[in-house]
């Protein structure tokens, strides 16, 4: 349960960052809060050559708003959001979010950008900031690009960063004026990785809505369209109009086999749908 | 694929100097990199009121404060808290709601053993600050982080809600921590105050393991504890696919990840499997019997073998049968996979997550076999040439003492 020995550096700006993440000789591993790293380092799971901690970096822990997206510096913490520490354009929905995360003392260190990179399916800004249509600023040694959250995680544990490239920040559009949100994950112990996530961003007004069936085995399925899971059309009634069956048909052909684990993540989507429409402001979720 | 059984290099990263104040005293410590906060309290300044329970952040009886707020020792490596301020259960000592908790957990039995105590005084005080009111559903909620395995937690939860009714009716309310810098807890912007003291010293590398892992009897029974189907569709007929997969070296050569290192007798290989799950890298060496049954073109692998340090071990089977494809003159394989996964790797992984691993596994599989029997050029196999595992080993060796240079 001790980590295999590791060399660790922490560079204090962005370019020394870049710079030692290029040139480095043998296997480099990028370090937030480490609440996803440590666990993979003290059972040996990861062995690498060299630890380089992202959090002297002063840009990664910054949050701020630009024309209304929230910009969320990679080393903004769970506990940042859920503590009203960075601004809200989501009606209160990351905080929803951010204070339902595994537990306080592990929400104090973990981060929105380790929680990306690390792209784990269970996980609950995969799945939420998909639905809410994110995206991740990726900086590399020639410059910035920016990608949606859907195209940056490709798999399990598995994201589009390149050698040498680093995730430094998540944008965040603002929630449209009268789109309701619903995000439900389903956990047997309270604070562990979720079995199944539902995460839904209807906009009654304009027939528009997203919808994300998460913690599956690979990227979380997103509906960017979600109107054909409302029998092909959404308006102020969508509650109502849910169909499970297309959620299950979605599910299969996506590979799910399972009917139970089907069941499980269309009841949970279903639950997320139904919280969309109970009127707000929503009560904050139960965390530990 | 030619380095697939590379052992780690062994390294010696050096020690770090550190400066921390640790309940309200400056100290300088030597640790190294890979020391967690945990180790560090406890081996270095005999601090061992901190417990150690699972180390992977889980159970929190390691739970301390850094800079205030409550986090995981276990989960917060020496060089991340340097410049730090650390409070232990040793530092609460004169703390007036600690003082309030003990009096609480005494009064309430809400402790037996005492080893998760620690952190859950730690956890229940985080609590008491930040809780409204004394409300059980969300005291039980909020000390979901921190496992007792002797009381059922009916006396820690009576504790913790006596003590913030007792605060709340004293007229004491709730704090926010809303003015905190952004940022994990404990990290320090700028460089960190943390020294490397001794460079790293290189450090023969151990012996590769020459023996495979011993497997148990490969013909006993064998109920694994997951399983999952897969289907290859492949454009040739299911008599050439068929005849392909009697080729174990060809099939082995298809398989992304694995290396045939001996066969010991007709039926039975020895080899590895290099698999790699995100930042997970994971080697396992084994042995494996294989049986055919022409007549139903189906066939069955069954195979055991454990990592290069031995801690996690897989026993699996594989039957797989081939049948016609949709087209004429295609084929299609189902594979019926069955595992048992045990050690670090099962701990941490997820069915799931293998599942998605042996999906992407599947496909490249698909792809090389389609590629071998089209006559195109195959990926170059490893066969069962042990000279060329030795090389493999050796350059990864060279290549990480460059790396140190």
């Amino acid at each position: 349960m001790k980590p295999a020995p590791f060399a660790w550096e922490r560079p204090a700006s962005l370019p020394a960052l870049l710079d030692r993440l290029a040139t480095a000789p043998g296997s480099v591993k990028l370090m937030a809060g480490g609440q996803s790293l440590g666990p993979m380092l003290n059972l040996r799971l990861v062995e690498p050559d060299l630890v380089l901690d992202i959090t002297g970096v002063p840009e990664l822990r910054q949050a701020r708003l630009e024309a209304g997206t929230l910009v969320l510096g990679a080393c903004v913490t769970h506990a940042d959001i859920e503590d009203g520490r960075v601004p809200d354009n989501t009606g209160g929905a990351l905080r929803r979010v951010a204070s339902a995360i595994a537990y306080r003392p592990v929400r104090n260190r973990g981060t929105v950008g380790g929680s990306l990179a690390h792209a784990d399916p269970a996980a609950d800004w995969v799945s939420a900031l998909t639905a809410l249509g994110a995206a991740v600023e990726i900086a590399g040694r020639d410059g910035l690009r920016t990608l949606p959250l859907e195209a940056f995680v490709t798999g399990a544990l598995d994201v589009a960063l390149r050698p040498g490239e680093i995730l430094v920040a998540v944008r965040v559009p603002a929630r449209p004026a009268g789109a309701a949100w619903g995000y439900v994950k389903h956990c047997a112990k309270i604070g562990e990785f979720a079995h199944a996530i539902g995460a839904v961003l209807i906009e009654p007004g304009t027939g528009r809505g997203r919808a994300v069936i998460g913690a599956v085995e690979g990227p979380p399925l997103l509906f960017a369209d979600a109107s054909p899971l409302f029998g092909g059309r959404i308006g102020p009634d969508f509650a109502e109009r849910f169909d499970p069956g297309a959620a299950d048909a979605a599910l299969h052909a996506a590979g799910m086999a399972d009917a139970v684990a089907r069941h499980v993540h269309v009841t949970v989507l279903a639950r997320a749908v139904a919280q969309a429409a109970e009127p707000s402001p929503q009560s904050l979720p139960e965390a530990a | 694929m030619s380095a697939a059984l590379a052992d780690p290099p062994v390294r010696t990263p050096g020690t770090l100097a550190l400066a921390l104040t640790v309940n309200g005293v400056a100290r300088r410590v030597e640790a190294e990199p890979r020391s967690h906060l945990g180790d560090v309290l406890r081996e270095r300044l005999d601090l061992t009121g901190t417990h150690l329970g699972c180390e992977h952040g889980v159970c929190g009886a390691c739970t301390v404060l850094i800079d205030g707020e409550p986090a995981r020792a276990c989960l917060t490596f020496a060089g991340a808290c340097a410049g730090a301020a650390i409070t232990t259960v040793e530092g609460l000592d004169g703390d007036a709601i600690a003082a309030d908790l003990r009096a609480a957990f005494n009064r309430e039995h809400a402790l037996q053993c005492g080893y998760c105590t620690p952190g859950m005084l730690v956890a229940a005080r985080d609590l008491v600050l930040r809780l409204p009111e004394a409300d059980e559903r969300r005291i039980r909620v909020g000390l979901s982080g921190n496992l007792c395995r002797c009381t059922g937690y009916a006396g820690i939860v009576r504790a913790v809600t006596s003590v913030i009714a007792e605060r709340r009716a004293r007229g004491i309310g709730p704090v926010s921590g809303a003015e905190r810098a952004l940022g994990p807890v404990g990290a320090r912007i700028g460089a960190a105050d943390a020294t490397p003291v001794a460079r790293p010293v290189p450090v023969p590398a151990k012996a590769p393991a020459a023996a495979p892992a011993s497997v148990s009897d490969l013909g006993a029974a064998f109920t694994p504890a997951h399983s999952f189907t897969q289907t290859i569709d492949l454009a040739h007929p299911p008599e050439a696919v068929f005849a392909l997969f009697g080729d174990i070296e060809a099939v082995a050569a298809c398989l992304p990840g694995a290396v045939l290192t001996g066969r010991p007798a007709a039926d039975e290989v020895e080899g590895g499997l290099q698999v790699r799950i995100g930042p997970i890298g994971a080697t396992f060496r084994g042995r494996a019997r294989i049986a055919h049954d022409p007549e139903r073109l189906s066939g069955t692998v069954r195979g055991a073998g454990a990592d290069a340090g031995g801690r996690s071990a897989t026993e699996g089977q594989i039957r797989y049968r081939v049948g016609p494809g949709e087209a004429p003159g295609t084929a299609r394989v189902l594979l019926d996979v069955g595992y048992t996964l045990t050690g670090p790797l099962a701990q941490f992984g997820r069915p799931g997550l293998v599942r998605d691993l042996a999906g992407r596994i599947t496909a490249d599989l698909a792809r090389n076999l389609d590629a071998r029997l089209s006559g195109a050029a195959a990926p170059a196999a490893a066969g069962l040439n042990p000279l060329r595992l030795l090389a493999a080993l050796v350059r990864a060796r060279l290549a990480a003492w460059r790396g140190r240079a």
